[in-house]
């Protein structure tokens, strides 16, 4: 991988290393599901479920965009999204509020940074 | 044995990219199939299911979740034979609890680290494989083990009937006596109500017992054995002997004591000339006192006695043969066991067609 790519994506928050060793060093397929990222409904689904107070809604959005973060190894991301799984997991909306806009200025940093891959 | 079938891997999870991981860490190891959601696992499994190495199943999906194909693939006893491995973000200690009840074989956090899901995978896959080999080995060496055990049987039984052939040489029988003996009895228990009680198992242990019913006849005389005509009173009583001398006989062969038939044999070779009024020997028994199938080997042996040619008679037709049995001239029978032998005996002497024919 070149230099400059890896600079973006650790820029993004990714753990360029841990991400590539889960795809076992396969570039294309880590970058093939990298750059689908920014396409994943989930985390509008998440916003709009939270604003309406649909605690299952939410939960299923969080947990799916959780999934990925993971994956890609998005750690500020997942660890994020993480906490508010469990909120909501509880059914405790409001906690799922309040971390709303930390988890939306972490999301936007990262499609910022994959959005310059393209 | 190498098995020829390739290893297949089951990956059930509604993420594209959890397959996708998935997949690109056994592809190499395995044939993978994929499925999107529970729905779709299931009907892979009931397709698939003898050749499935696998199953990495994930817990939250919509439709059918993880837990409700793990609970099906249980009730079919399916996690038995496929491992079954829960891929879950959730290390909830309830769903784990439930999982492993269910037969889950391990569960793996996500995301996953490549090298930890393919060890714990693929140790598992290796240990049900060993268990399969195991498993035809032992089956291998059982049916192995019963075929020993059925050449051994055929051989005392051959054996036995080699003596008892011996014996009856002596007295110019053929050896096609004890045979037929053997298979009158048989067919008598195995047909008709008379065997009611008895399991195929003791109605082969009773035929070889049939088989050796006149061993006695060993310590007769010559002169006494094939006399042709009526024996003197001094005479018939040392013949008499023979039914007490075989019983003893088989006692004293130890691989006979202990044979499963010889609680039979003894018995037969003792009561055989037994008759249901106690006009018999040497016990002078009445009625059921000897056992029915003692009673059957009798007739058997009479009526064999009839219808072949002995040093001291010719052959009489089978019409014949069986009026005098029913006439009471070879002593009184049991009147069912008469009942039943007259509905056989038409099959009876297809016995001795071939000979007959000759």
């Amino acid at each position: 991988m070149d230099e400059m790519k890896r600079k973006l994506l650790l820029e993004a928050g990714i753990d360029v290393d841990e991400a590539l060793g889960r795809f076992l060093g396969n570039e294309a397929l880590m970058m093939k599901f990298l750059l689908r990222f920014p396409e994943d409904q989930n985390f509008s689904r998440l916003r709009q479920s939270v604003a309406q107070g649909d605690a299952a809604g939410a939960f299923e959005a969080a947990h799916t965009l959780k999934g990925v973060a993971g994956n890609l190894s998005m750690g500020t991301l997942f660890r994020q999204i993480s906490a508010q799984v469990e909120d909501l997991r509880a059914g405790n909306v409001a906690a799922a509020a309040d971390k709303m806009p930390a988890l939306e200025e972490t999301y936007s940093r990262t499609l910022a940074a994959l959005q310059q891959l393209v | 044995m190498c098995d020829p079938r390739e290893e297949t891997l089951l990956i059930v999870d509604d993420e594209e990219i959890n397959r996708a991981i998935l997949a690109n860490i056994f592809e190499k190891e395995y044939a993978i199939i994929q499925a999107e959601d529970g729905q779709a696992g299931l009907r892979a499994i009931e397709i698939h299911c003898d050749m499935l190495s696998a199953i990495l199943l994930d817990v939250v999906m919509p439709h059918v979740n993880g837990m409700e194909v793990l609970r099906k693939l249980y009730q079919q006893g399916l996690t038995e034979k496929i491992p079954v491995f829960l891929i879950t973000a959730d290390a909830a200690t309830s769903t784990m609890q439930e999982a492993y009840s269910l037969g889950v074989m391990d569960v793996i956090l996500k995301p996953v680290v490549p090298y930890v899901v393919r060890r714990r995978v693929n140790s598992v896959v290796e240990l049900f494989r060993a268990r399969r080999r195991l498993g035809a080995e032992v089956e291998r060496q059982r049916d192995q083990l019963l075929l020993q055990t059925q050449q051994m049987a055929e051989m005392s039984m051959g054996m036995v009937e080699a003596l008892s052939t011996a014996i009856e040489f002596r007295s110019d029988e053929s050896g096609e006596h004890v045979r037929r003996i053997h298979d009158i009895t048989c067919h008598l228990l195995r047909t008709t109500s008379l065997g009611e009680g008895l399991t195929d198992d003791q109605i082969r242990l009773i035929g070889v017992g049939a088989v050796t019913h006149d061993v006695g006849k060993i310590s007769i005389p010559d002169a006494v054995l094939n006399k042709r005509g009526r024996l003197t009173p001094e005479e018939f009583e040392l013949m008499k002997t023979h039914t007490v001398k075989g019983a003893e006989l088989l006692s004293r062969i130890p691989q006979m004591r202990e044979h499963s038939s010889y609680q039979y044999a003894y018995d037969i070779a003792l009561h055989h000339h037994e008759r249901w009024d106690g006009g018999g020997y040497p016990h002078h028994l009445v009625g059921d006192e000897t056992p029915i199938w003692t009673q059957v080997v009798s007739l058997a042996d009479v009526y064999d006695a009839l219808v072949s040619k002995r040093c001291y008679k010719d052959a009489f037709a089978a019409d014949v043969a069986m009026e005098m049995i029913l006439d009471g001239q070879c002593g009184v029978f049991n009147p069912r066991l008469l009942a039943c032998f007259r509905r056989a005996e038409p099959v009876l002497r297809g016995l001795y067609q071939p000979l007959k024919g000759t």
